[in-house]
């Protein structure tokens, strides 16, 4: 059973269509990568998922309800994190305070506010340069710790799908190295689906999982990272050799 | 040249076709003789003059200017100290500079300058208003309007302060008042398809590429506020002349607001918009005072609270912000065959 | 000394009345971007609940006879109350809006507001006996302040205290904090965007209303409108202080109140008439040195 499903998303800003009848579907566990050029309309997909952006047309089902259209705060209490292009940590806020504001949906049955906390700790274990600037603007950190502030505060909403849009924008390799570490060693830990947003193809490569290659709207290729990078398809599609 | 030359031919529909309409009210008024009636179109006609003369400035640029009304005070002042006679003048304003004590111009003279005093001062005021951002602009237009209001309201020996200034001239045939709308039209849709005016709504859809493409968007923003601010100023004086009396309060929130909401329901970013707003506003606000005064029906007669016109006209005026937020007529003109059209500058090749 | 320390206190009541209107104002258009201009005929519809429901010319106070601990919190509770129905009725509709057509929806609200009390208690003041004792005059350092005074002082910086706490320390005020700066991204993190905006809405209607009651018991009137005059310089401070920044807004509220007292003291007899006039005058000044205010905050600047 898939845990995120499109049918036929089609997502347009006023007379630009941004994304063409979209339909594909993502299985627990898994790790999907989402690559192509500038303008393909990754980001626009990952904003209609998240709730940010109505489509125009089609259907986006999640744990097997419908959430096409649906508040951003609904689909998030649903289980679906995003991580938004930029890195947008609440610059005013605490690196601490940044991350609880993921703890409110948590029911307030008994010992929730334990629970918050070992969660915290959790998240303090796997970044622990967060745990050492905690009391610290959010707006002072570098932004390699930026990500891994903003991963760690979707975490700390329990999801079981993270979606992230271009985790590496703006980090040195080896910042990204780390960034991709963390992720993957937190998706076999809590069992978590991931859906990146990559623009360099090749780190999906490394990565393995499965990837689509979006352009102009439209799902070009749909399989197995390593395979797809292998092949002559994948380059032409990305920069578009043999159209016009 | 030939650019703008047909881009005129192509839009010259809208401002001839809104000048006929506003014709027809006019002869209206003489078929139907009725003074009350008169006065009403030139009502009308007045708020013709400052709406568009909004839209000038708000519709082009996309900053909402909630002071302009204040231009509109200054024009109507300057136009009762040129033309009250000079014995009364000293009586209510006796601080009057002496060359201003003894003028009195005609009236249509005594508009042209009005204008230009408003006009001078929109200039001096945009300048500064123009560096701030859409909504500080915006606040400090209405810190503006407080400004203008205070300064007339209190400075009693050249103003009266908040007595009434008499004395001003009546002009009660409608013709002048036409030709005023008439030419606030055609003012308007000159600067709308200039090079300025063209430049200003491409800053208030796309910033970014405006100022990118060599837009100087704070100077185009200053020509839309100074001419905008001269048109109040023409309505202002002849505002005066329509009823020979001046208090700064008639140019404060009430007539701001009843400015701004024609605007809007026609729509604040079309011409036409702005003169059917005036048009459809006014009748309902005309139905609305009626029912105040009373209708009768059988034995009995009907009249709605005072204060319900008001509350009506903000009511309409969110409904429409609601359900339709660009208007009436949202961004489209009228077009010869009475058929929407795009604004000019829109298809172009 | 004893005009030095009157002339103080004038100003900072003066300033905390500005400074508290900037504060309804602000934490609105926080998380919002929408400039509330139907703020001030909250203030005036607070105090014409106490009268309701009499009409007369001097009003029989109705709610206004309550003892204070019960008259205070009824009073904050009509303005929080309408306020939150004017979120729930008007403003909800325009979430997707932009702040342009916000502006104006809150200008046209306003204007229901104020002509609704219009009908209901005609245009002209009434003169209201509001907790008559605080006029006192109270000892401070040999200068005769009215007690009135101290207690604006004392109640605003009361409620500063309690609203940096509450917005530091609770939950509440942390999301309220969070979508303030950027409202999509606290959204997708599971903050209710309602209830941060009612709750904002709740806030700067209690604001509002307390505002009402100082007037109230400054002036003795009821007025529709009494909320304009302080409305106006609120709006000014909070575009001073810079959109967005509630410590701005109420720096800029205080520095509002004493200019304007200073202008007082300082202008010649002729000219303090137009004191007001002067004070706007001075804003500008500030504008051309700082278009974008004392306090930027974040996200407000325009694009370009």
């Amino acid at each position: 059973m898939s845990l995120l499903a499109l049918s036929n998303v089609t997502i347009r800003y006023g007379r630009l269509t941004a994304v063409r009848n979209v339909t594909w579907a993502i299985t627990e566990g898994e790790t999907l990568f989402i690559t192509g050029p500038n303008g393909a309309g990754k980001s626009s997909l990952l904003k209609a998922i998240a709730g940010v952006v109505p489509p125009a047309g089609g259907r986006i089902d999640f744990g097997g309800r419908d959430i096409t259209g649906q508040a951003p705060e609904t689909i998030a209490r649903m289980g679906l994190s995003m991580v938004p292009e930029g890195r947008e940590v609440f610059g005013s806020l605490t690196v601490e305070e940044n991350l609880l504001l993921g703890t409110g949906m948590h029911a307030r049955t008994r010992g929730w506010r334990a629970r918050a906390a070992s969660e915290l700790e959790a998240i303090y274990t796997t970044f622990p340069m967060l745990k050492d600037r905690r009391a610290g603007q959010a707006g002072l950190l570098s932004g390699g710790q930026q990500q891994m502030l903003v991963i760690g505060r979707a975490l700390m909403t329990n999801p079981a799908l993270i979606a992230i849009d271009e985790p590496s924008l703006g980090l040195a390799p080896n910042i990204i190295d780390q960034v991709y570490e963390r992720l993957i060693a937190l998706q076999a830990q809590r069992s978590l689906t991931l859906l990146i947003v990559e623009q360099s193809a090749t780190r999906a490569m490394l990565v393995g999982g499965r990837m689509m290659l979006m352009r102009g709207g439209e799902v070009l290729l749909d399989g197995d990272a390593r395979a797809m990078g292998q092949s002559e398809a994948m380059q032409s599609a990305y920069f578009g050799y043999g159209e016009h | 040249m030939a650019k703008r030359a047909s881009i005129a031919r192509r839009t010259i529909a809208t401002p001839v076709i809104l000048c006929v309409i506003l014709l027809g009210l006019a002869l209206l008024a003489l078929w139907t003789g009725s003074k009350p009636f008169n006065q009403t179109i030139i009502e009308i006609f007045l708020r013709v003059i400052l709406v568009v003369g909004l839209y000038i400035f708000v519709g082009n640029s996309g900053v909402i200017s909630f002071g302009h009304i204040g231009f509109t005070c200054l024009g109507a002042y300057a136009a009762a100290w040129l033309t009250i006679p000079p014995m009364m003048k000293g009586i209510s304003m006796p601080g009057l500079p002496d060359w201003l004590m003894q003028t009195q111009l005609p009236y249509w003279a005594a508009a042209g300058l009005a204008a230009l005093f408003a006009a001078v001062f929109a200039a001096i005021f945009g300048r500064i208003l123009m560096r701030l951002s859409g909504i500080a602009a915006s606040i400090a237009t209405f810190a503006m309007l407080a400004m203008i209001i205070t300064i007339y309201s209190n400075w009693e020996s050249v103003t009266a302060a908040t007595s009434s200034v008499i004395g001003i001239p009546i002009v009660r045939t409608i013709w002048p008042y036409l030709i005023g709308a008439v030419l606030t039209v055609f003012v308007a849709w000159g600067h709308a398809i200039s090079r300025s005016g063209l430049a200003l709504r491409a800053a208030r859809d796309e910033p970014t590429a405006a100022a990118a493409s060599g837009v100087d968007i704070a100077c185009e923003r200053l020509i839309a506020f100074t001419l905008s601010g001269g048109v109040m100023g023409l309505g202002g004086a002849l505002f005066a002349h329509s009823i020979g009396v001046v208090t700064p309060d008639t140019f404060y929130l009430g007539l701001t607001f009843t400015t701004l909401s024609m605007l809007v329901v026609g729509g604040m970013g079309s011409l036409s918009g702005a003169v059917l707003g005036v048009v459809i506003l006014s009748s309902l606000i005309q139905v609305l005072r009626w029912l105040e005064k009373g209708v009768q029906i059988g034995d009995s007669t009907l009249a709605i609270p005072n204060g319900l016109q008001e509350i009506a006209l903000g009511v309409v005026m969110i409904l429409i912000l609601v359900f339709r937020p660009a208007g009436i007529m949202g961004n489209s003109e009228l077009h010869w065959p009475l058929a929407r059209a795009e604004e000019p500058g829109h298809g172009d090749t | 000394m004893a005009g030095l320390l009157q002339t103080l206190f004038d100003a900072l009541s003066l300033g905390s009345l500005y400074a508290l209107g900037a504060l309804g104002i602000a934490l609105i258009f926080g998380v919002m971007r929408l400039v509330n201009f139907a703020h001030g005929d909250v203030i005036s519809f607070s105090v014409f609940a106490l009268l309701w429901p009499s009409i007369d010319a001097v009003a029989v106070v109705f709610a206004g006879n309550l003892p204070w601990f019960l008259l205070v919190p009824f009073t904050l509770t009509m303005g929080a109350g309408l306020a939150v129905a004017s979120e729930l009725l008007v403003f909800r509709r325009f979430r997707r809006a932009n702040p342009a057509t916000m502006m104006i929806a809150s200008f046209a609200l306003g204007f229901v507001i104020r002509y609704f009390l219009l009908m209901l208690f005609s245009s002209r003041p009434k003169s209201i006996s509001l907790l008559p004792a605080l006029s006192q005059p109270v000892e401070v350092f040999g200068a005769r302040i009215p007690l009135l005074q101290v207690i604006i002082i004392g109640a605003t910086l009361l409620i500063l205290v309690g609203l940096t706490s509450f917005l530091k320390r609770t939950r509440y005020g942390l999301e309220m904090r969070a979508a303030a700066e950027n409202f999509t991204m606290a959204r997708m993190l599971g903050v209710r965007a309602n209830r941060v905006i009612m709750g904002a809405f709740a806030l700067s209607g209690a604001l509002a209303a307390a505002i009402g009651l100082i007037l109230a018991a400054q002036t003795g009137t009821a007025d529709i409108q009494m909320g304009g005059a302080v409305m106006l310089m609120a709006f000014i401070a909070t575009v001073i202080g810079g959109l967005g920044s509630l410590p701005g807004a109420v720096l800029a509220g205080f520095l509002l109140g004493a200019a304007s007292v200073v202008m007082q003291v300082v202008l010649p007899a002729e000219a303090r008439v137009f004191r007001d006039a002067f004070v706007y005058g001075a804003v500008i000044v500030v504008l051309i040195w700082r278009p974008q205010g004392l306090l930027s905050a974040r996200g407000t600047k325009e694009r370009v």
